[in-house]
């Protein structure tokens, strides 16, 4: 299993933080660039999604898989977007995401008034904290060689 | 007051009163700095709305009742209006005004003013705009606290930059 | 406990309210009224916290209290060491100051630091000026989110 990389978003789509462990080829394009179409991407899909589904979608988790990999998106109900790709196998990542939110987001961002909720972290502690979390999770550990 | 009596020096009883002396101390600090109460409690009001964007994600972080959580009392909720788009949030003793009375030259302030604060930007965080103002206090003289709440529109997400 | 997060979240509003209050006041004014509405909150909070554990023996004792029980009571935990040279000075390390402990742990925002001692700097002098000792209190930080208060009590 694998964690590839993570987005944080705001509810404007203001990309808040990006972390990445196994990424092999990078887009070509400035991370902002790429930001702008992983939201939009996301947006369209869950506009998209809420349009056909036949019933109400709000659980705030959504994954979808390719045969290469999984989008997983953890949706806090203050429209904070953590978006986590894995590979397929990826096992444990809801809990791991509602783990990033409660104990690194809230914790090294809410409780930090040197953050404004509204400007991309900079805190390294959050970094470093998010990091160690994503590291310490089964989802990880179990990556093959 | 009735309750003075039984919290005498529980460690754990005075580190809830440790808020509101902090508050107090805060609130005497802007009337300090401001010669008109209105912009006291403009102030405040904007103090409880930063506070609310944050205290909401440490609420929904722990999935309990915010008021019973953070202020140790449970209001009750009433008074909807036929439009089902505004109630009344109904505290019988306000615990951030324990230690407080307002001096005559104090009356128009509303002390706990930050709660309408907290409550709005809570609100605005899980995209709900709501406007909330008191409506009766007991420093003033009322039985009891209520903090009137009106819906105003749900928020919608961000469209991405180059849509519509 | 929640009430603490309403403790955090006041405090750390009263802090950006002093440095972005309109108007242009200078750091040290800013510092100056934390340092008041910590004295104001440590001057009150003591009365219901001493009400009935009795005189202490001496100056140690006090400090012994402000370093277990009121350190508990506010931040959590204990003052993890004290130091003082029998002449009026104290020094009191926290090595991990719950005002500092959710923004960095190194040099990031030590600049910003200060900003976050003066209100508890004012509560230590308010709650020992109210056990009848009167001192100055300083604050320092050379790593977060380690840092240590200095208590100078004044003789007179």
């Amino acid at each position: 299993m694998t964690i590839y990389n993570l987005y944080l978003f705001d509810r404007d789509g203001q990309l808040l933080h990006y972390a990445e462990w196994t990424r092999n080829k990078q887009s070509g394009m400035t991370r902002e660039e790429e930001a702008k179409l992983m939201y939009g991407m996301i947006f369209s899909i869950k506009s998209f999604v809420t349009k056909v589904s036949p019933i109400d979608l709000r659980e705030g988790y959504l994954t979808y898989t390719t045969n290469k990999y999984r989008l997983n998106l953890y949706e806090t109900p203050s429209r904070f977007k953590f978006i986590l790709n894995t590979d397929v196998h990826a096992q444990g990542i809801k809990e791991l995401l509602h783990q990033i939110y409660t104990q690194v987001y809230v914790e090294y961002v809410v409780c930090n008034p040197l953050c404004q909720l509204n400007k991309p972290i900079e805190s390294e502690l959050f970094a470093a904290k998010l990091d160690e979390v994503v590291k310490q999770s089964p989802a990880y550990a179990s990556r093959p060689a | 007051m009735s309750r003075q009596s039984m919290r005498a020096n529980d460690p754990k009883k005075v580190s809830g009163e440790l808020f509101t002396l902090t508050y107090g101390s805060l609130v005497a600090q802007l009337l300090k700095d401001y010669e008109n109460v209105d912009d006291v409690n403009r102030q405040l009001e904007r103090m409880g709305y930063n506070i609310g964007m944050r205290l909401i994600e440490d609420f929904l972080a722990r999935a309990n009742p915010a008021f019973k959580l953070y202020l140790g009392v449970s209001p009750s909720i009433g008074s909807w209006s036929p439009g089902g788009d505004e109630f009344s949030v109904v505290l019988e003793t306000n615990p951030m005004a324990e230690f407080v009375e307002l001096p005559d030259h104090c009356l128009g302030l509303r002390y706990s003013n930050i709660m309408a604060g907290v409550i709005r930007g809570a609100c605005e965080m899980v995209q709900l705009e709501v406007m909330a103002w008191f409506i009766a206090d007991q420093l003033k003289g009322d039985n009891v606290t209520e903090i009137r709440v009106k819906f105003v529109k749900r928020l919608e997400d961000a469209i991405p930059a180059g849509e519509d | 406990m929640a009430e603490e997060a309403m403790f955090d979240f006041i405090h750390m509003e009263a802090v950006s309210y002093v440095f972005q209050g309109g108007e242009k006041i200078s750091e040290d004014e800013a510092i100056s009224k934390l340092e008041h509405m910590g004295f104001a909150t440590g001057y009150r909070l003591v009365e219901r916290l001493t009400r009935e554990s009795g005189r202490y023996k001496d100056e140690l004792d006090i400090m012994k209290y402000i370093c277990k029980d009121l350190w508990v009571t506010v931040y959590k935990k204990q003052i993890d060491n004290l130091r003082t040279n029998h002449q009026g000075v104290y020094v009191l390390h926290d090595n991990r100051f719950r005002f500092l402990s959710h923004m960095a742990a190194g040099k990031q925002y030590l600049q910003y630091a200060p900003r976050y001692l003066a209100f508890t700097c004012g509560l230590v002098r308010g709650c020992l000026a109210n056990l009848g000792v009167t001192c100055v209190v300083t604050a320092e930080v050379t790593q977060l989110p380690a840092c240590k208060f200095q208590i100078q009590v004044q003789r007179g």
